[in-house]
Order: structure tokens, then sequence, then C-alpha cells
């Protein structure tokens, strides 16, 4: 076995399950009061490493920039996947946009040393671009796949086979090793022989023994230990600047509701008979 | 009092690029609305800054011929176009090369440095060449916008606008101001593309939603001028392969429905209770179930039996499916701009809702007062007792 080297890129985000997520009286998010996350689309990137550990071996290296209470964040990735994890932190990364995050990433995973696969998971739940992905694998030079709904890895021939959803159509793709992989919301691991589904379970209590001691695996990087140009990361390496936030409009009235009392059985059976009228008619 | 400086660029750029995505050697439709949208800001601009600035779209495909006389007619007056068999699919990386290409190259007619601006579709495949494009430009963008323009902005910025230690004020003339709607749609970000004191960031860039904006009507036999790309990628550029493309069925398809119950966050309190009562509702009308952004955003853990009616490709509005059947029944949902713009054609709105000020009564025409989960058990009965009627009891 060959064995894998795969970087999975994971993000904190506010939790946005209902009754953890606190929003403002004017419907806008309470950031302060709502706890951060794991950005739920990233499950799906640690399932597809964890997939590709359970049928080729190897190793899963998590990375994620932010601030140091990140670290939970990586934890938690841990328990799907991982075997050490990286956390990019420093006040000079602060105020990133996707561009100079991308860099940043790319710095990291470049001192962990060029893997096999990166691969990450469909857009954030908070800022929801999408670009981060796409350009960490643009600034780190690998042919990128996004939208991935299942994954294979032909290790003799150094290649990726994956299906990718796009628009109406799905798509086979062939790729070299290393490749970028940006996971669907649609993505589906895939275990057909019971010795594999032996090692997901066997695999799956490791890593989640190894997360709940991560300080043995995790590392924190600031830009002195990337040595990454300062001109390319935070604010400064950020082109983009988010000029004013503000409440959208409710919009106009446009049609006079009846307005029906709910405890009022006569009103309902009313409603009812009309909608049943619309339908037919 | 001192008056603020004014910013110049140090590099020199112009126009409004669009991306035209085409699928199967027809436009997307997003591609039209963009040019309508840069037809009518560059009209605006050139007017404003007596300027005479053009609409340059981006057409690549296989046998674009039909296509480029269609983005003229729709508002370019440049079309850069390369034609050539391995672009018939959409592939990320040589689509990317040949766009940065275009843009940072000089030809008989561009003598300028970049684009000023970029608009790329806010599709999967136009989401991904807006990031990659941006990486390669080295410049910015924001995406998922549904309100652009141009003015002259003032800026006070620890980085951009620091001069010697001091934060000055600086007007930034000619800048793209991009609006999108955040995961809520209950507030809007604007995002501007900056300049650096050490670095110029051009393009400005954003991708923009489908459906925010109106194409221009069709002007046949509208001309303009014609660039032809060089598709001059090598092996290492064409590093991915499409070993094979075929038609996916449509899972869920809500744009047909006749009837729609769509539910919304006031499942809350017992999501998997509340996304039942709203399926039976609906299969007591022979409906189709919808739900509302805030169900994706929430995961709700539900039961198995109801998973499905969690899923994103349920969801309705600008950013999920836009839909106007005949009845729409909306279960507590509060109508975010960008939950009505998928839904505000429907023929009838009914609306359950246990909030009197919720913003989906000003566009509803019957709104029955209450909490779902008393509500629609009720609903549906009285639903049930009125096609008993007739019909035997079947739509």
């Amino acid at each position: 076995m060959h064995s894998m080297n795969t970087v999975v890129l994971v993000k904190g985000v506010p939790d946005f399950r209902e009754g953890k997520v606190s929003f403002k009286e004017d419907n806008t998010l309470n950031r302060g009061a709502t706890p951060t996350v794991l950005n739920p689309n990233d499950r799906l990137a640690l399932a597809a490493a964890l997939e590709l550990k359970v049928k080729h071996g190897g190793s899963v290296r998590l990375v994620s920039m932010g601030p140091p209470n990140y670290k939970t964040i990586l934890r938690e990735a841990m328990e799907v996947c991982g075997d050490e994890a990286y956390l990019l932190s420093d006040r000079m990364m602060g105020g990133a946009d996707t561009l100079a995050t991308a860099e940043t990433i790319a710095a990291g995973i470049r001192k962990i040393g060029l893997p096999d696969l990166v691969i990450a998971g469909f857009k954030s739940a908070d800022g929801e671009t999408g670009q981060t992905g796409p350009q960490t694998a643009w600034v780190l030079d690998f042919p990128i796949i996004t939208h991935v709904v299942s994954l294979e890895v032909d290790e003799k021939a150094r290649l990726v086979r994956a299906r990718r959803t796009a628009g109406d159509d799905i798509e086979e793709i062939e790729a070299p090793l290393p490749c970028f992989i940006v996971t669907d919301p649609g993505f589906t691991a895939v275990f057909r022989s019971a010795t594999n589904r032996l090692r997901l379970l066997r695999l799956g209590e490791e890593t989640v023994a190894r997360a709940s001691k991560i300080d043995s695996v995790f590392k924190m990087w600031g830009v002195a230990d990337l040595g990454v140009d300062p001109k390319k990361i935070g604010l400064k390496g950020s082109p983009t600047i988010v000029n004013k936030v503000e409440p959208i409009p409710v919009a106009a009235k446009e049609r006079t509701a009846q307005v029906v009392d709910a405890k009022d059985a006569g009103q309902l059976d009313e409603v009812a008979r009309r909608i049943v009228q619309l339908v037919r008619g | 009092m001192s008056v603020a400086s004014t910013w110049t660029p140090k590099g020199n750029y112009r126009d409004m690029w669009v991306y035209c995505e085409q699928n199967h050697g027809k436009f997307v439709t997003c591609s039209l609305e963009m040019l309508g949208e840069a037809r009518r800001l560059m009209d605006k601009y050139n007017v404003d800054y007596k300027a005479d600035e053009k609409v340059v779209a981006v057409v690549f495909g296989h046998k674009v011929d039909g296509l480029v006389q269609e983005a003229f007619e729709h508002g370019a007056d440049v079309v850069y176009a390369c034609d050539h068999p391995a672009l018939e699919n959409f592939i990320l990386e040589p689509q990317t090369k040949l766009l940065a290409a275009a843009a940072r190259g000089k030809d008989h007619y561009k003598s300028y440095d970049e684009p000023r601006y970029f608009l790329f579709p806010a599709t999967n495949n136009g989401r991904d060449i807006s990031a990659t494009a941006m990486a390669a430009l080295e410049s910015g963008l924001a995406s998922d916008c549904n309100v652009l323009y141009i003015s002259d902005e003032p800026i006070k910025h620890p980085v951009k606008t620091r001069r010697n230690e001091v934060i000055e004020e600086i007007v930034y003339p000619r800048i793209l101001h991009m609006k999108r709607p955040d995961f809520s749609g209950f507030e809007w970000s604007t995002i501007l593309c900056i300049d650096d004191p050490d670095k110029d960031f051009h393009p400005q860039s954003c991708s923009v939603i489908p459906g925010s904006f109106k194409p221009l009507e069709r002007a046949a036999g509208r001309k303009g001028v014609r660039v032809n790309v060089a598709f001059n990628l090598g092996e290492k550029d064409q590093r991915v392969k499409i070993v094979k493309r075929e038609r996916l069925p449509i899972e869920v398809d809500l744009t047909k429905r006749e009837v729609i119950v769509a539910i919304g966050r006031g499942i809350g309190s017992n999501p998997t209770q509340g996304i039942k009562l709203g399926v039976e509702l609906a299969q007591a009308l022979g409906a189709d179930v919808g739900i509302s952004r805030g169900v994706v955003t929430a995961k709700y853990p539900v039961d198995a039996s109801v998973q499905q009616y969690t899923k994103e490709i349920r969801q309705i509005g600008e950013t999920g499916q836009m839909v106007k059947p005949k009845v729409y029944i909306a279960l507590g949902i509060s109508g975010a701009i960008q939950h009505k713009k998928g839904m505000d054609k429907s023929k009838t709105i009914i609306t359950v809702n246990s909030e009197p000020s919720a913003p989906i009564k000003e566009f509803s025409d019957v709104y029955i007062h209450g909490d779902l989960f008393e509500v629609v058990p009720k609903l549906k009965e009285a639903i049930q007792r009125a096609l008993g009627g007739k019909n035997g009891g079947k739509v």
C-alpha cells in the first residue's frame, strides 16, 4: 500500500441549529450569543478522507485558520477523521478575505509537505462564498474537481476518479494526483466489503480517542512559522472590504391578507373550502 | 478642514466584462441577465463619468458563432470568443487560464491593462471560475450579489487608507458597489474591491444571483467587435478530463407544481412533527413539499422518515427553486425577501404563522393566525371535509 497523504480543510462557523443560533430583533445574526461549531459541509470532506483512509491507509491532516480557540473546531473535526491537526493562527492573519485566506492555507499546506489530496467542503455556512477552496487549489497549482459526489483513487496509476454534479448532468472525471477535491453536499462514501466496514468502525473509534487528547497531535503556526509574505495575508492581502451592513427592507405590501383566527372553526372551514376550490379550479 | 484626497490607480483599467456561461450550446439565463445589467450600469457610467467604456462578453465553447451574435444582441459591445472542441463542456482550469490571458493580454481591441469590472453568474461553474480567475488575476470578488451600482466612495480603512501611520479618508472613484444578502436573507453586506497603496486590485468582481436582473429585449442584428482568443493550452493546462457526461434525473422539481406546501423555521420546537404535519397536509391536497432557506441552514435533527424533506433540493427562494403554483401554503415561514422572490408569483398565498408582524403577511392572500402545530391538523381535517363533499375525497 502506497499510503495516501490527505489534507482536509475545516472551518468554524456560527451554529445555525435551532436552539443554538441567536437572532437579534431585526432578524440579523447575534454573533456574540451564537456558539461556533465545525462547518457542516466540512463533515463531508472529512467523510471523504475517512473513506480513502479505510481503503488506502495513510494519514489525514486537518488544517484550519482562525483564533486560538479554534482548537475546539479541529477536535470536533478529528472526531470524524484526522491524525494530526494544524491551526494557522496569528493576529496578522485576521480580517482576511478569501484570497488572503487561500494564500495562508496554501502556505500551511506547503509547510506540512504537499499531500496527494487536499479535500475541502462546499462553501461555509456563514460566508457562503465557496471561493476559498478553488482559490487555495489555484495558489497550490493543483488540478481541482468541485462538486464531487463520489471518489476513488487508483494508487498505481496515480489517478483520482470522481463523479461530480454539473447542472442537470453528472460527470465522470479523471485527474492526476496530487489533486484538490471539493465535496458536494450530496457526497456519499461507499463501503461494499465487510473488511472495509470493520476497518471503518475501528478507525472511527481510534480517531475519537485521538481527538479526546488532541494536544499530542496539535500544532499552531503563526506567520513567522509559515514564512508567508505578510503582504499576501490578513487585511493587507485582502482586495475586498465589507463597507456596509444594512437590513434588507421588508417587501412592500403587495396583497391584503384576509386575517383568519385559527380558533374559529367556521373561518377555518371557509379557508379549507376556498383552498379546495382553487386546487380544483 | 481638510479635503479628502482622491485615489488614482497605478494601472489602466476599462470596461465591464461579463463571463457568459453556456451549457450544451445555450447561454444559462443568468448570462443574459448580467449582460442586461452591465449595459444599464455602463450606460449610466458613461454619462456620469463622460466616458466611453464598453460591455465585454466572454464566450467560451465549441461552435460559438451563434452565441457570439446572441451576446451582441443582448447588449455586449465586444465579445472575447474562444471556439474549440475542448471547451464544449466546462472544465475549470483551462477556462480560467484562457480568461486570465484574455483579461491581461493586449490585442486589436484591448490596449488597457485589465478589465475595470468583471461579472460572473452565481451558478456552480460561475462561482468556481469567479474564484479561480480572481486568484489568477490577484484581485477580489464578492459572491452571490443581487444589487450593483457604481459611484465614488469615501473610505477610511486601517490598511488601504493608512498614510504615514494616519488613517485618512480617501475617495475611491468609480467603485462597483456589490450588495449580497446574507444567509438569513434579512441583511445586506456591501462588498467593495479596493486598491491598496502598494498594489492595485482590479478587476472589481462579483458573482450574480440568477434572477436578480432582467435581460434586455433582444435587438436583432445588433453588431459588435469580436476578438478571437487563441486556444494555446497544452497538456499541463488540461489535467482534469471528463470521461463521461450524462443527464441526471431532476430529483425534485417544484417549479411546475400547481399546489405547494412550504415549511419554515416555525417547526423549530418539534421539527420532525412539524414536517410530518406539512407532509400530511400536502398529501391531502396532492401537493408537493418545499422548505425555506431557514430549514436548510438550521440542520434540524429529524427522524429518518422525514429527512428527505429537509434537503437543499427542496429549498424555495432566490437561491433555490422559483415557483409559481396556483396555491402556495406557507407554514411557519417569516418571509425574508429571498424567500419572497422564489414564491410571490404564486396565484394564491395562504400563510399559517403565529407572529402577526411576520413580513410574509404583507404578501399573503389569507393569513391564518395561530401556532402551526395546532392549526395544520385542523386545517387538514377541514380540507378533507371540503374534499369529501365532491369527487369522493379526491382532488
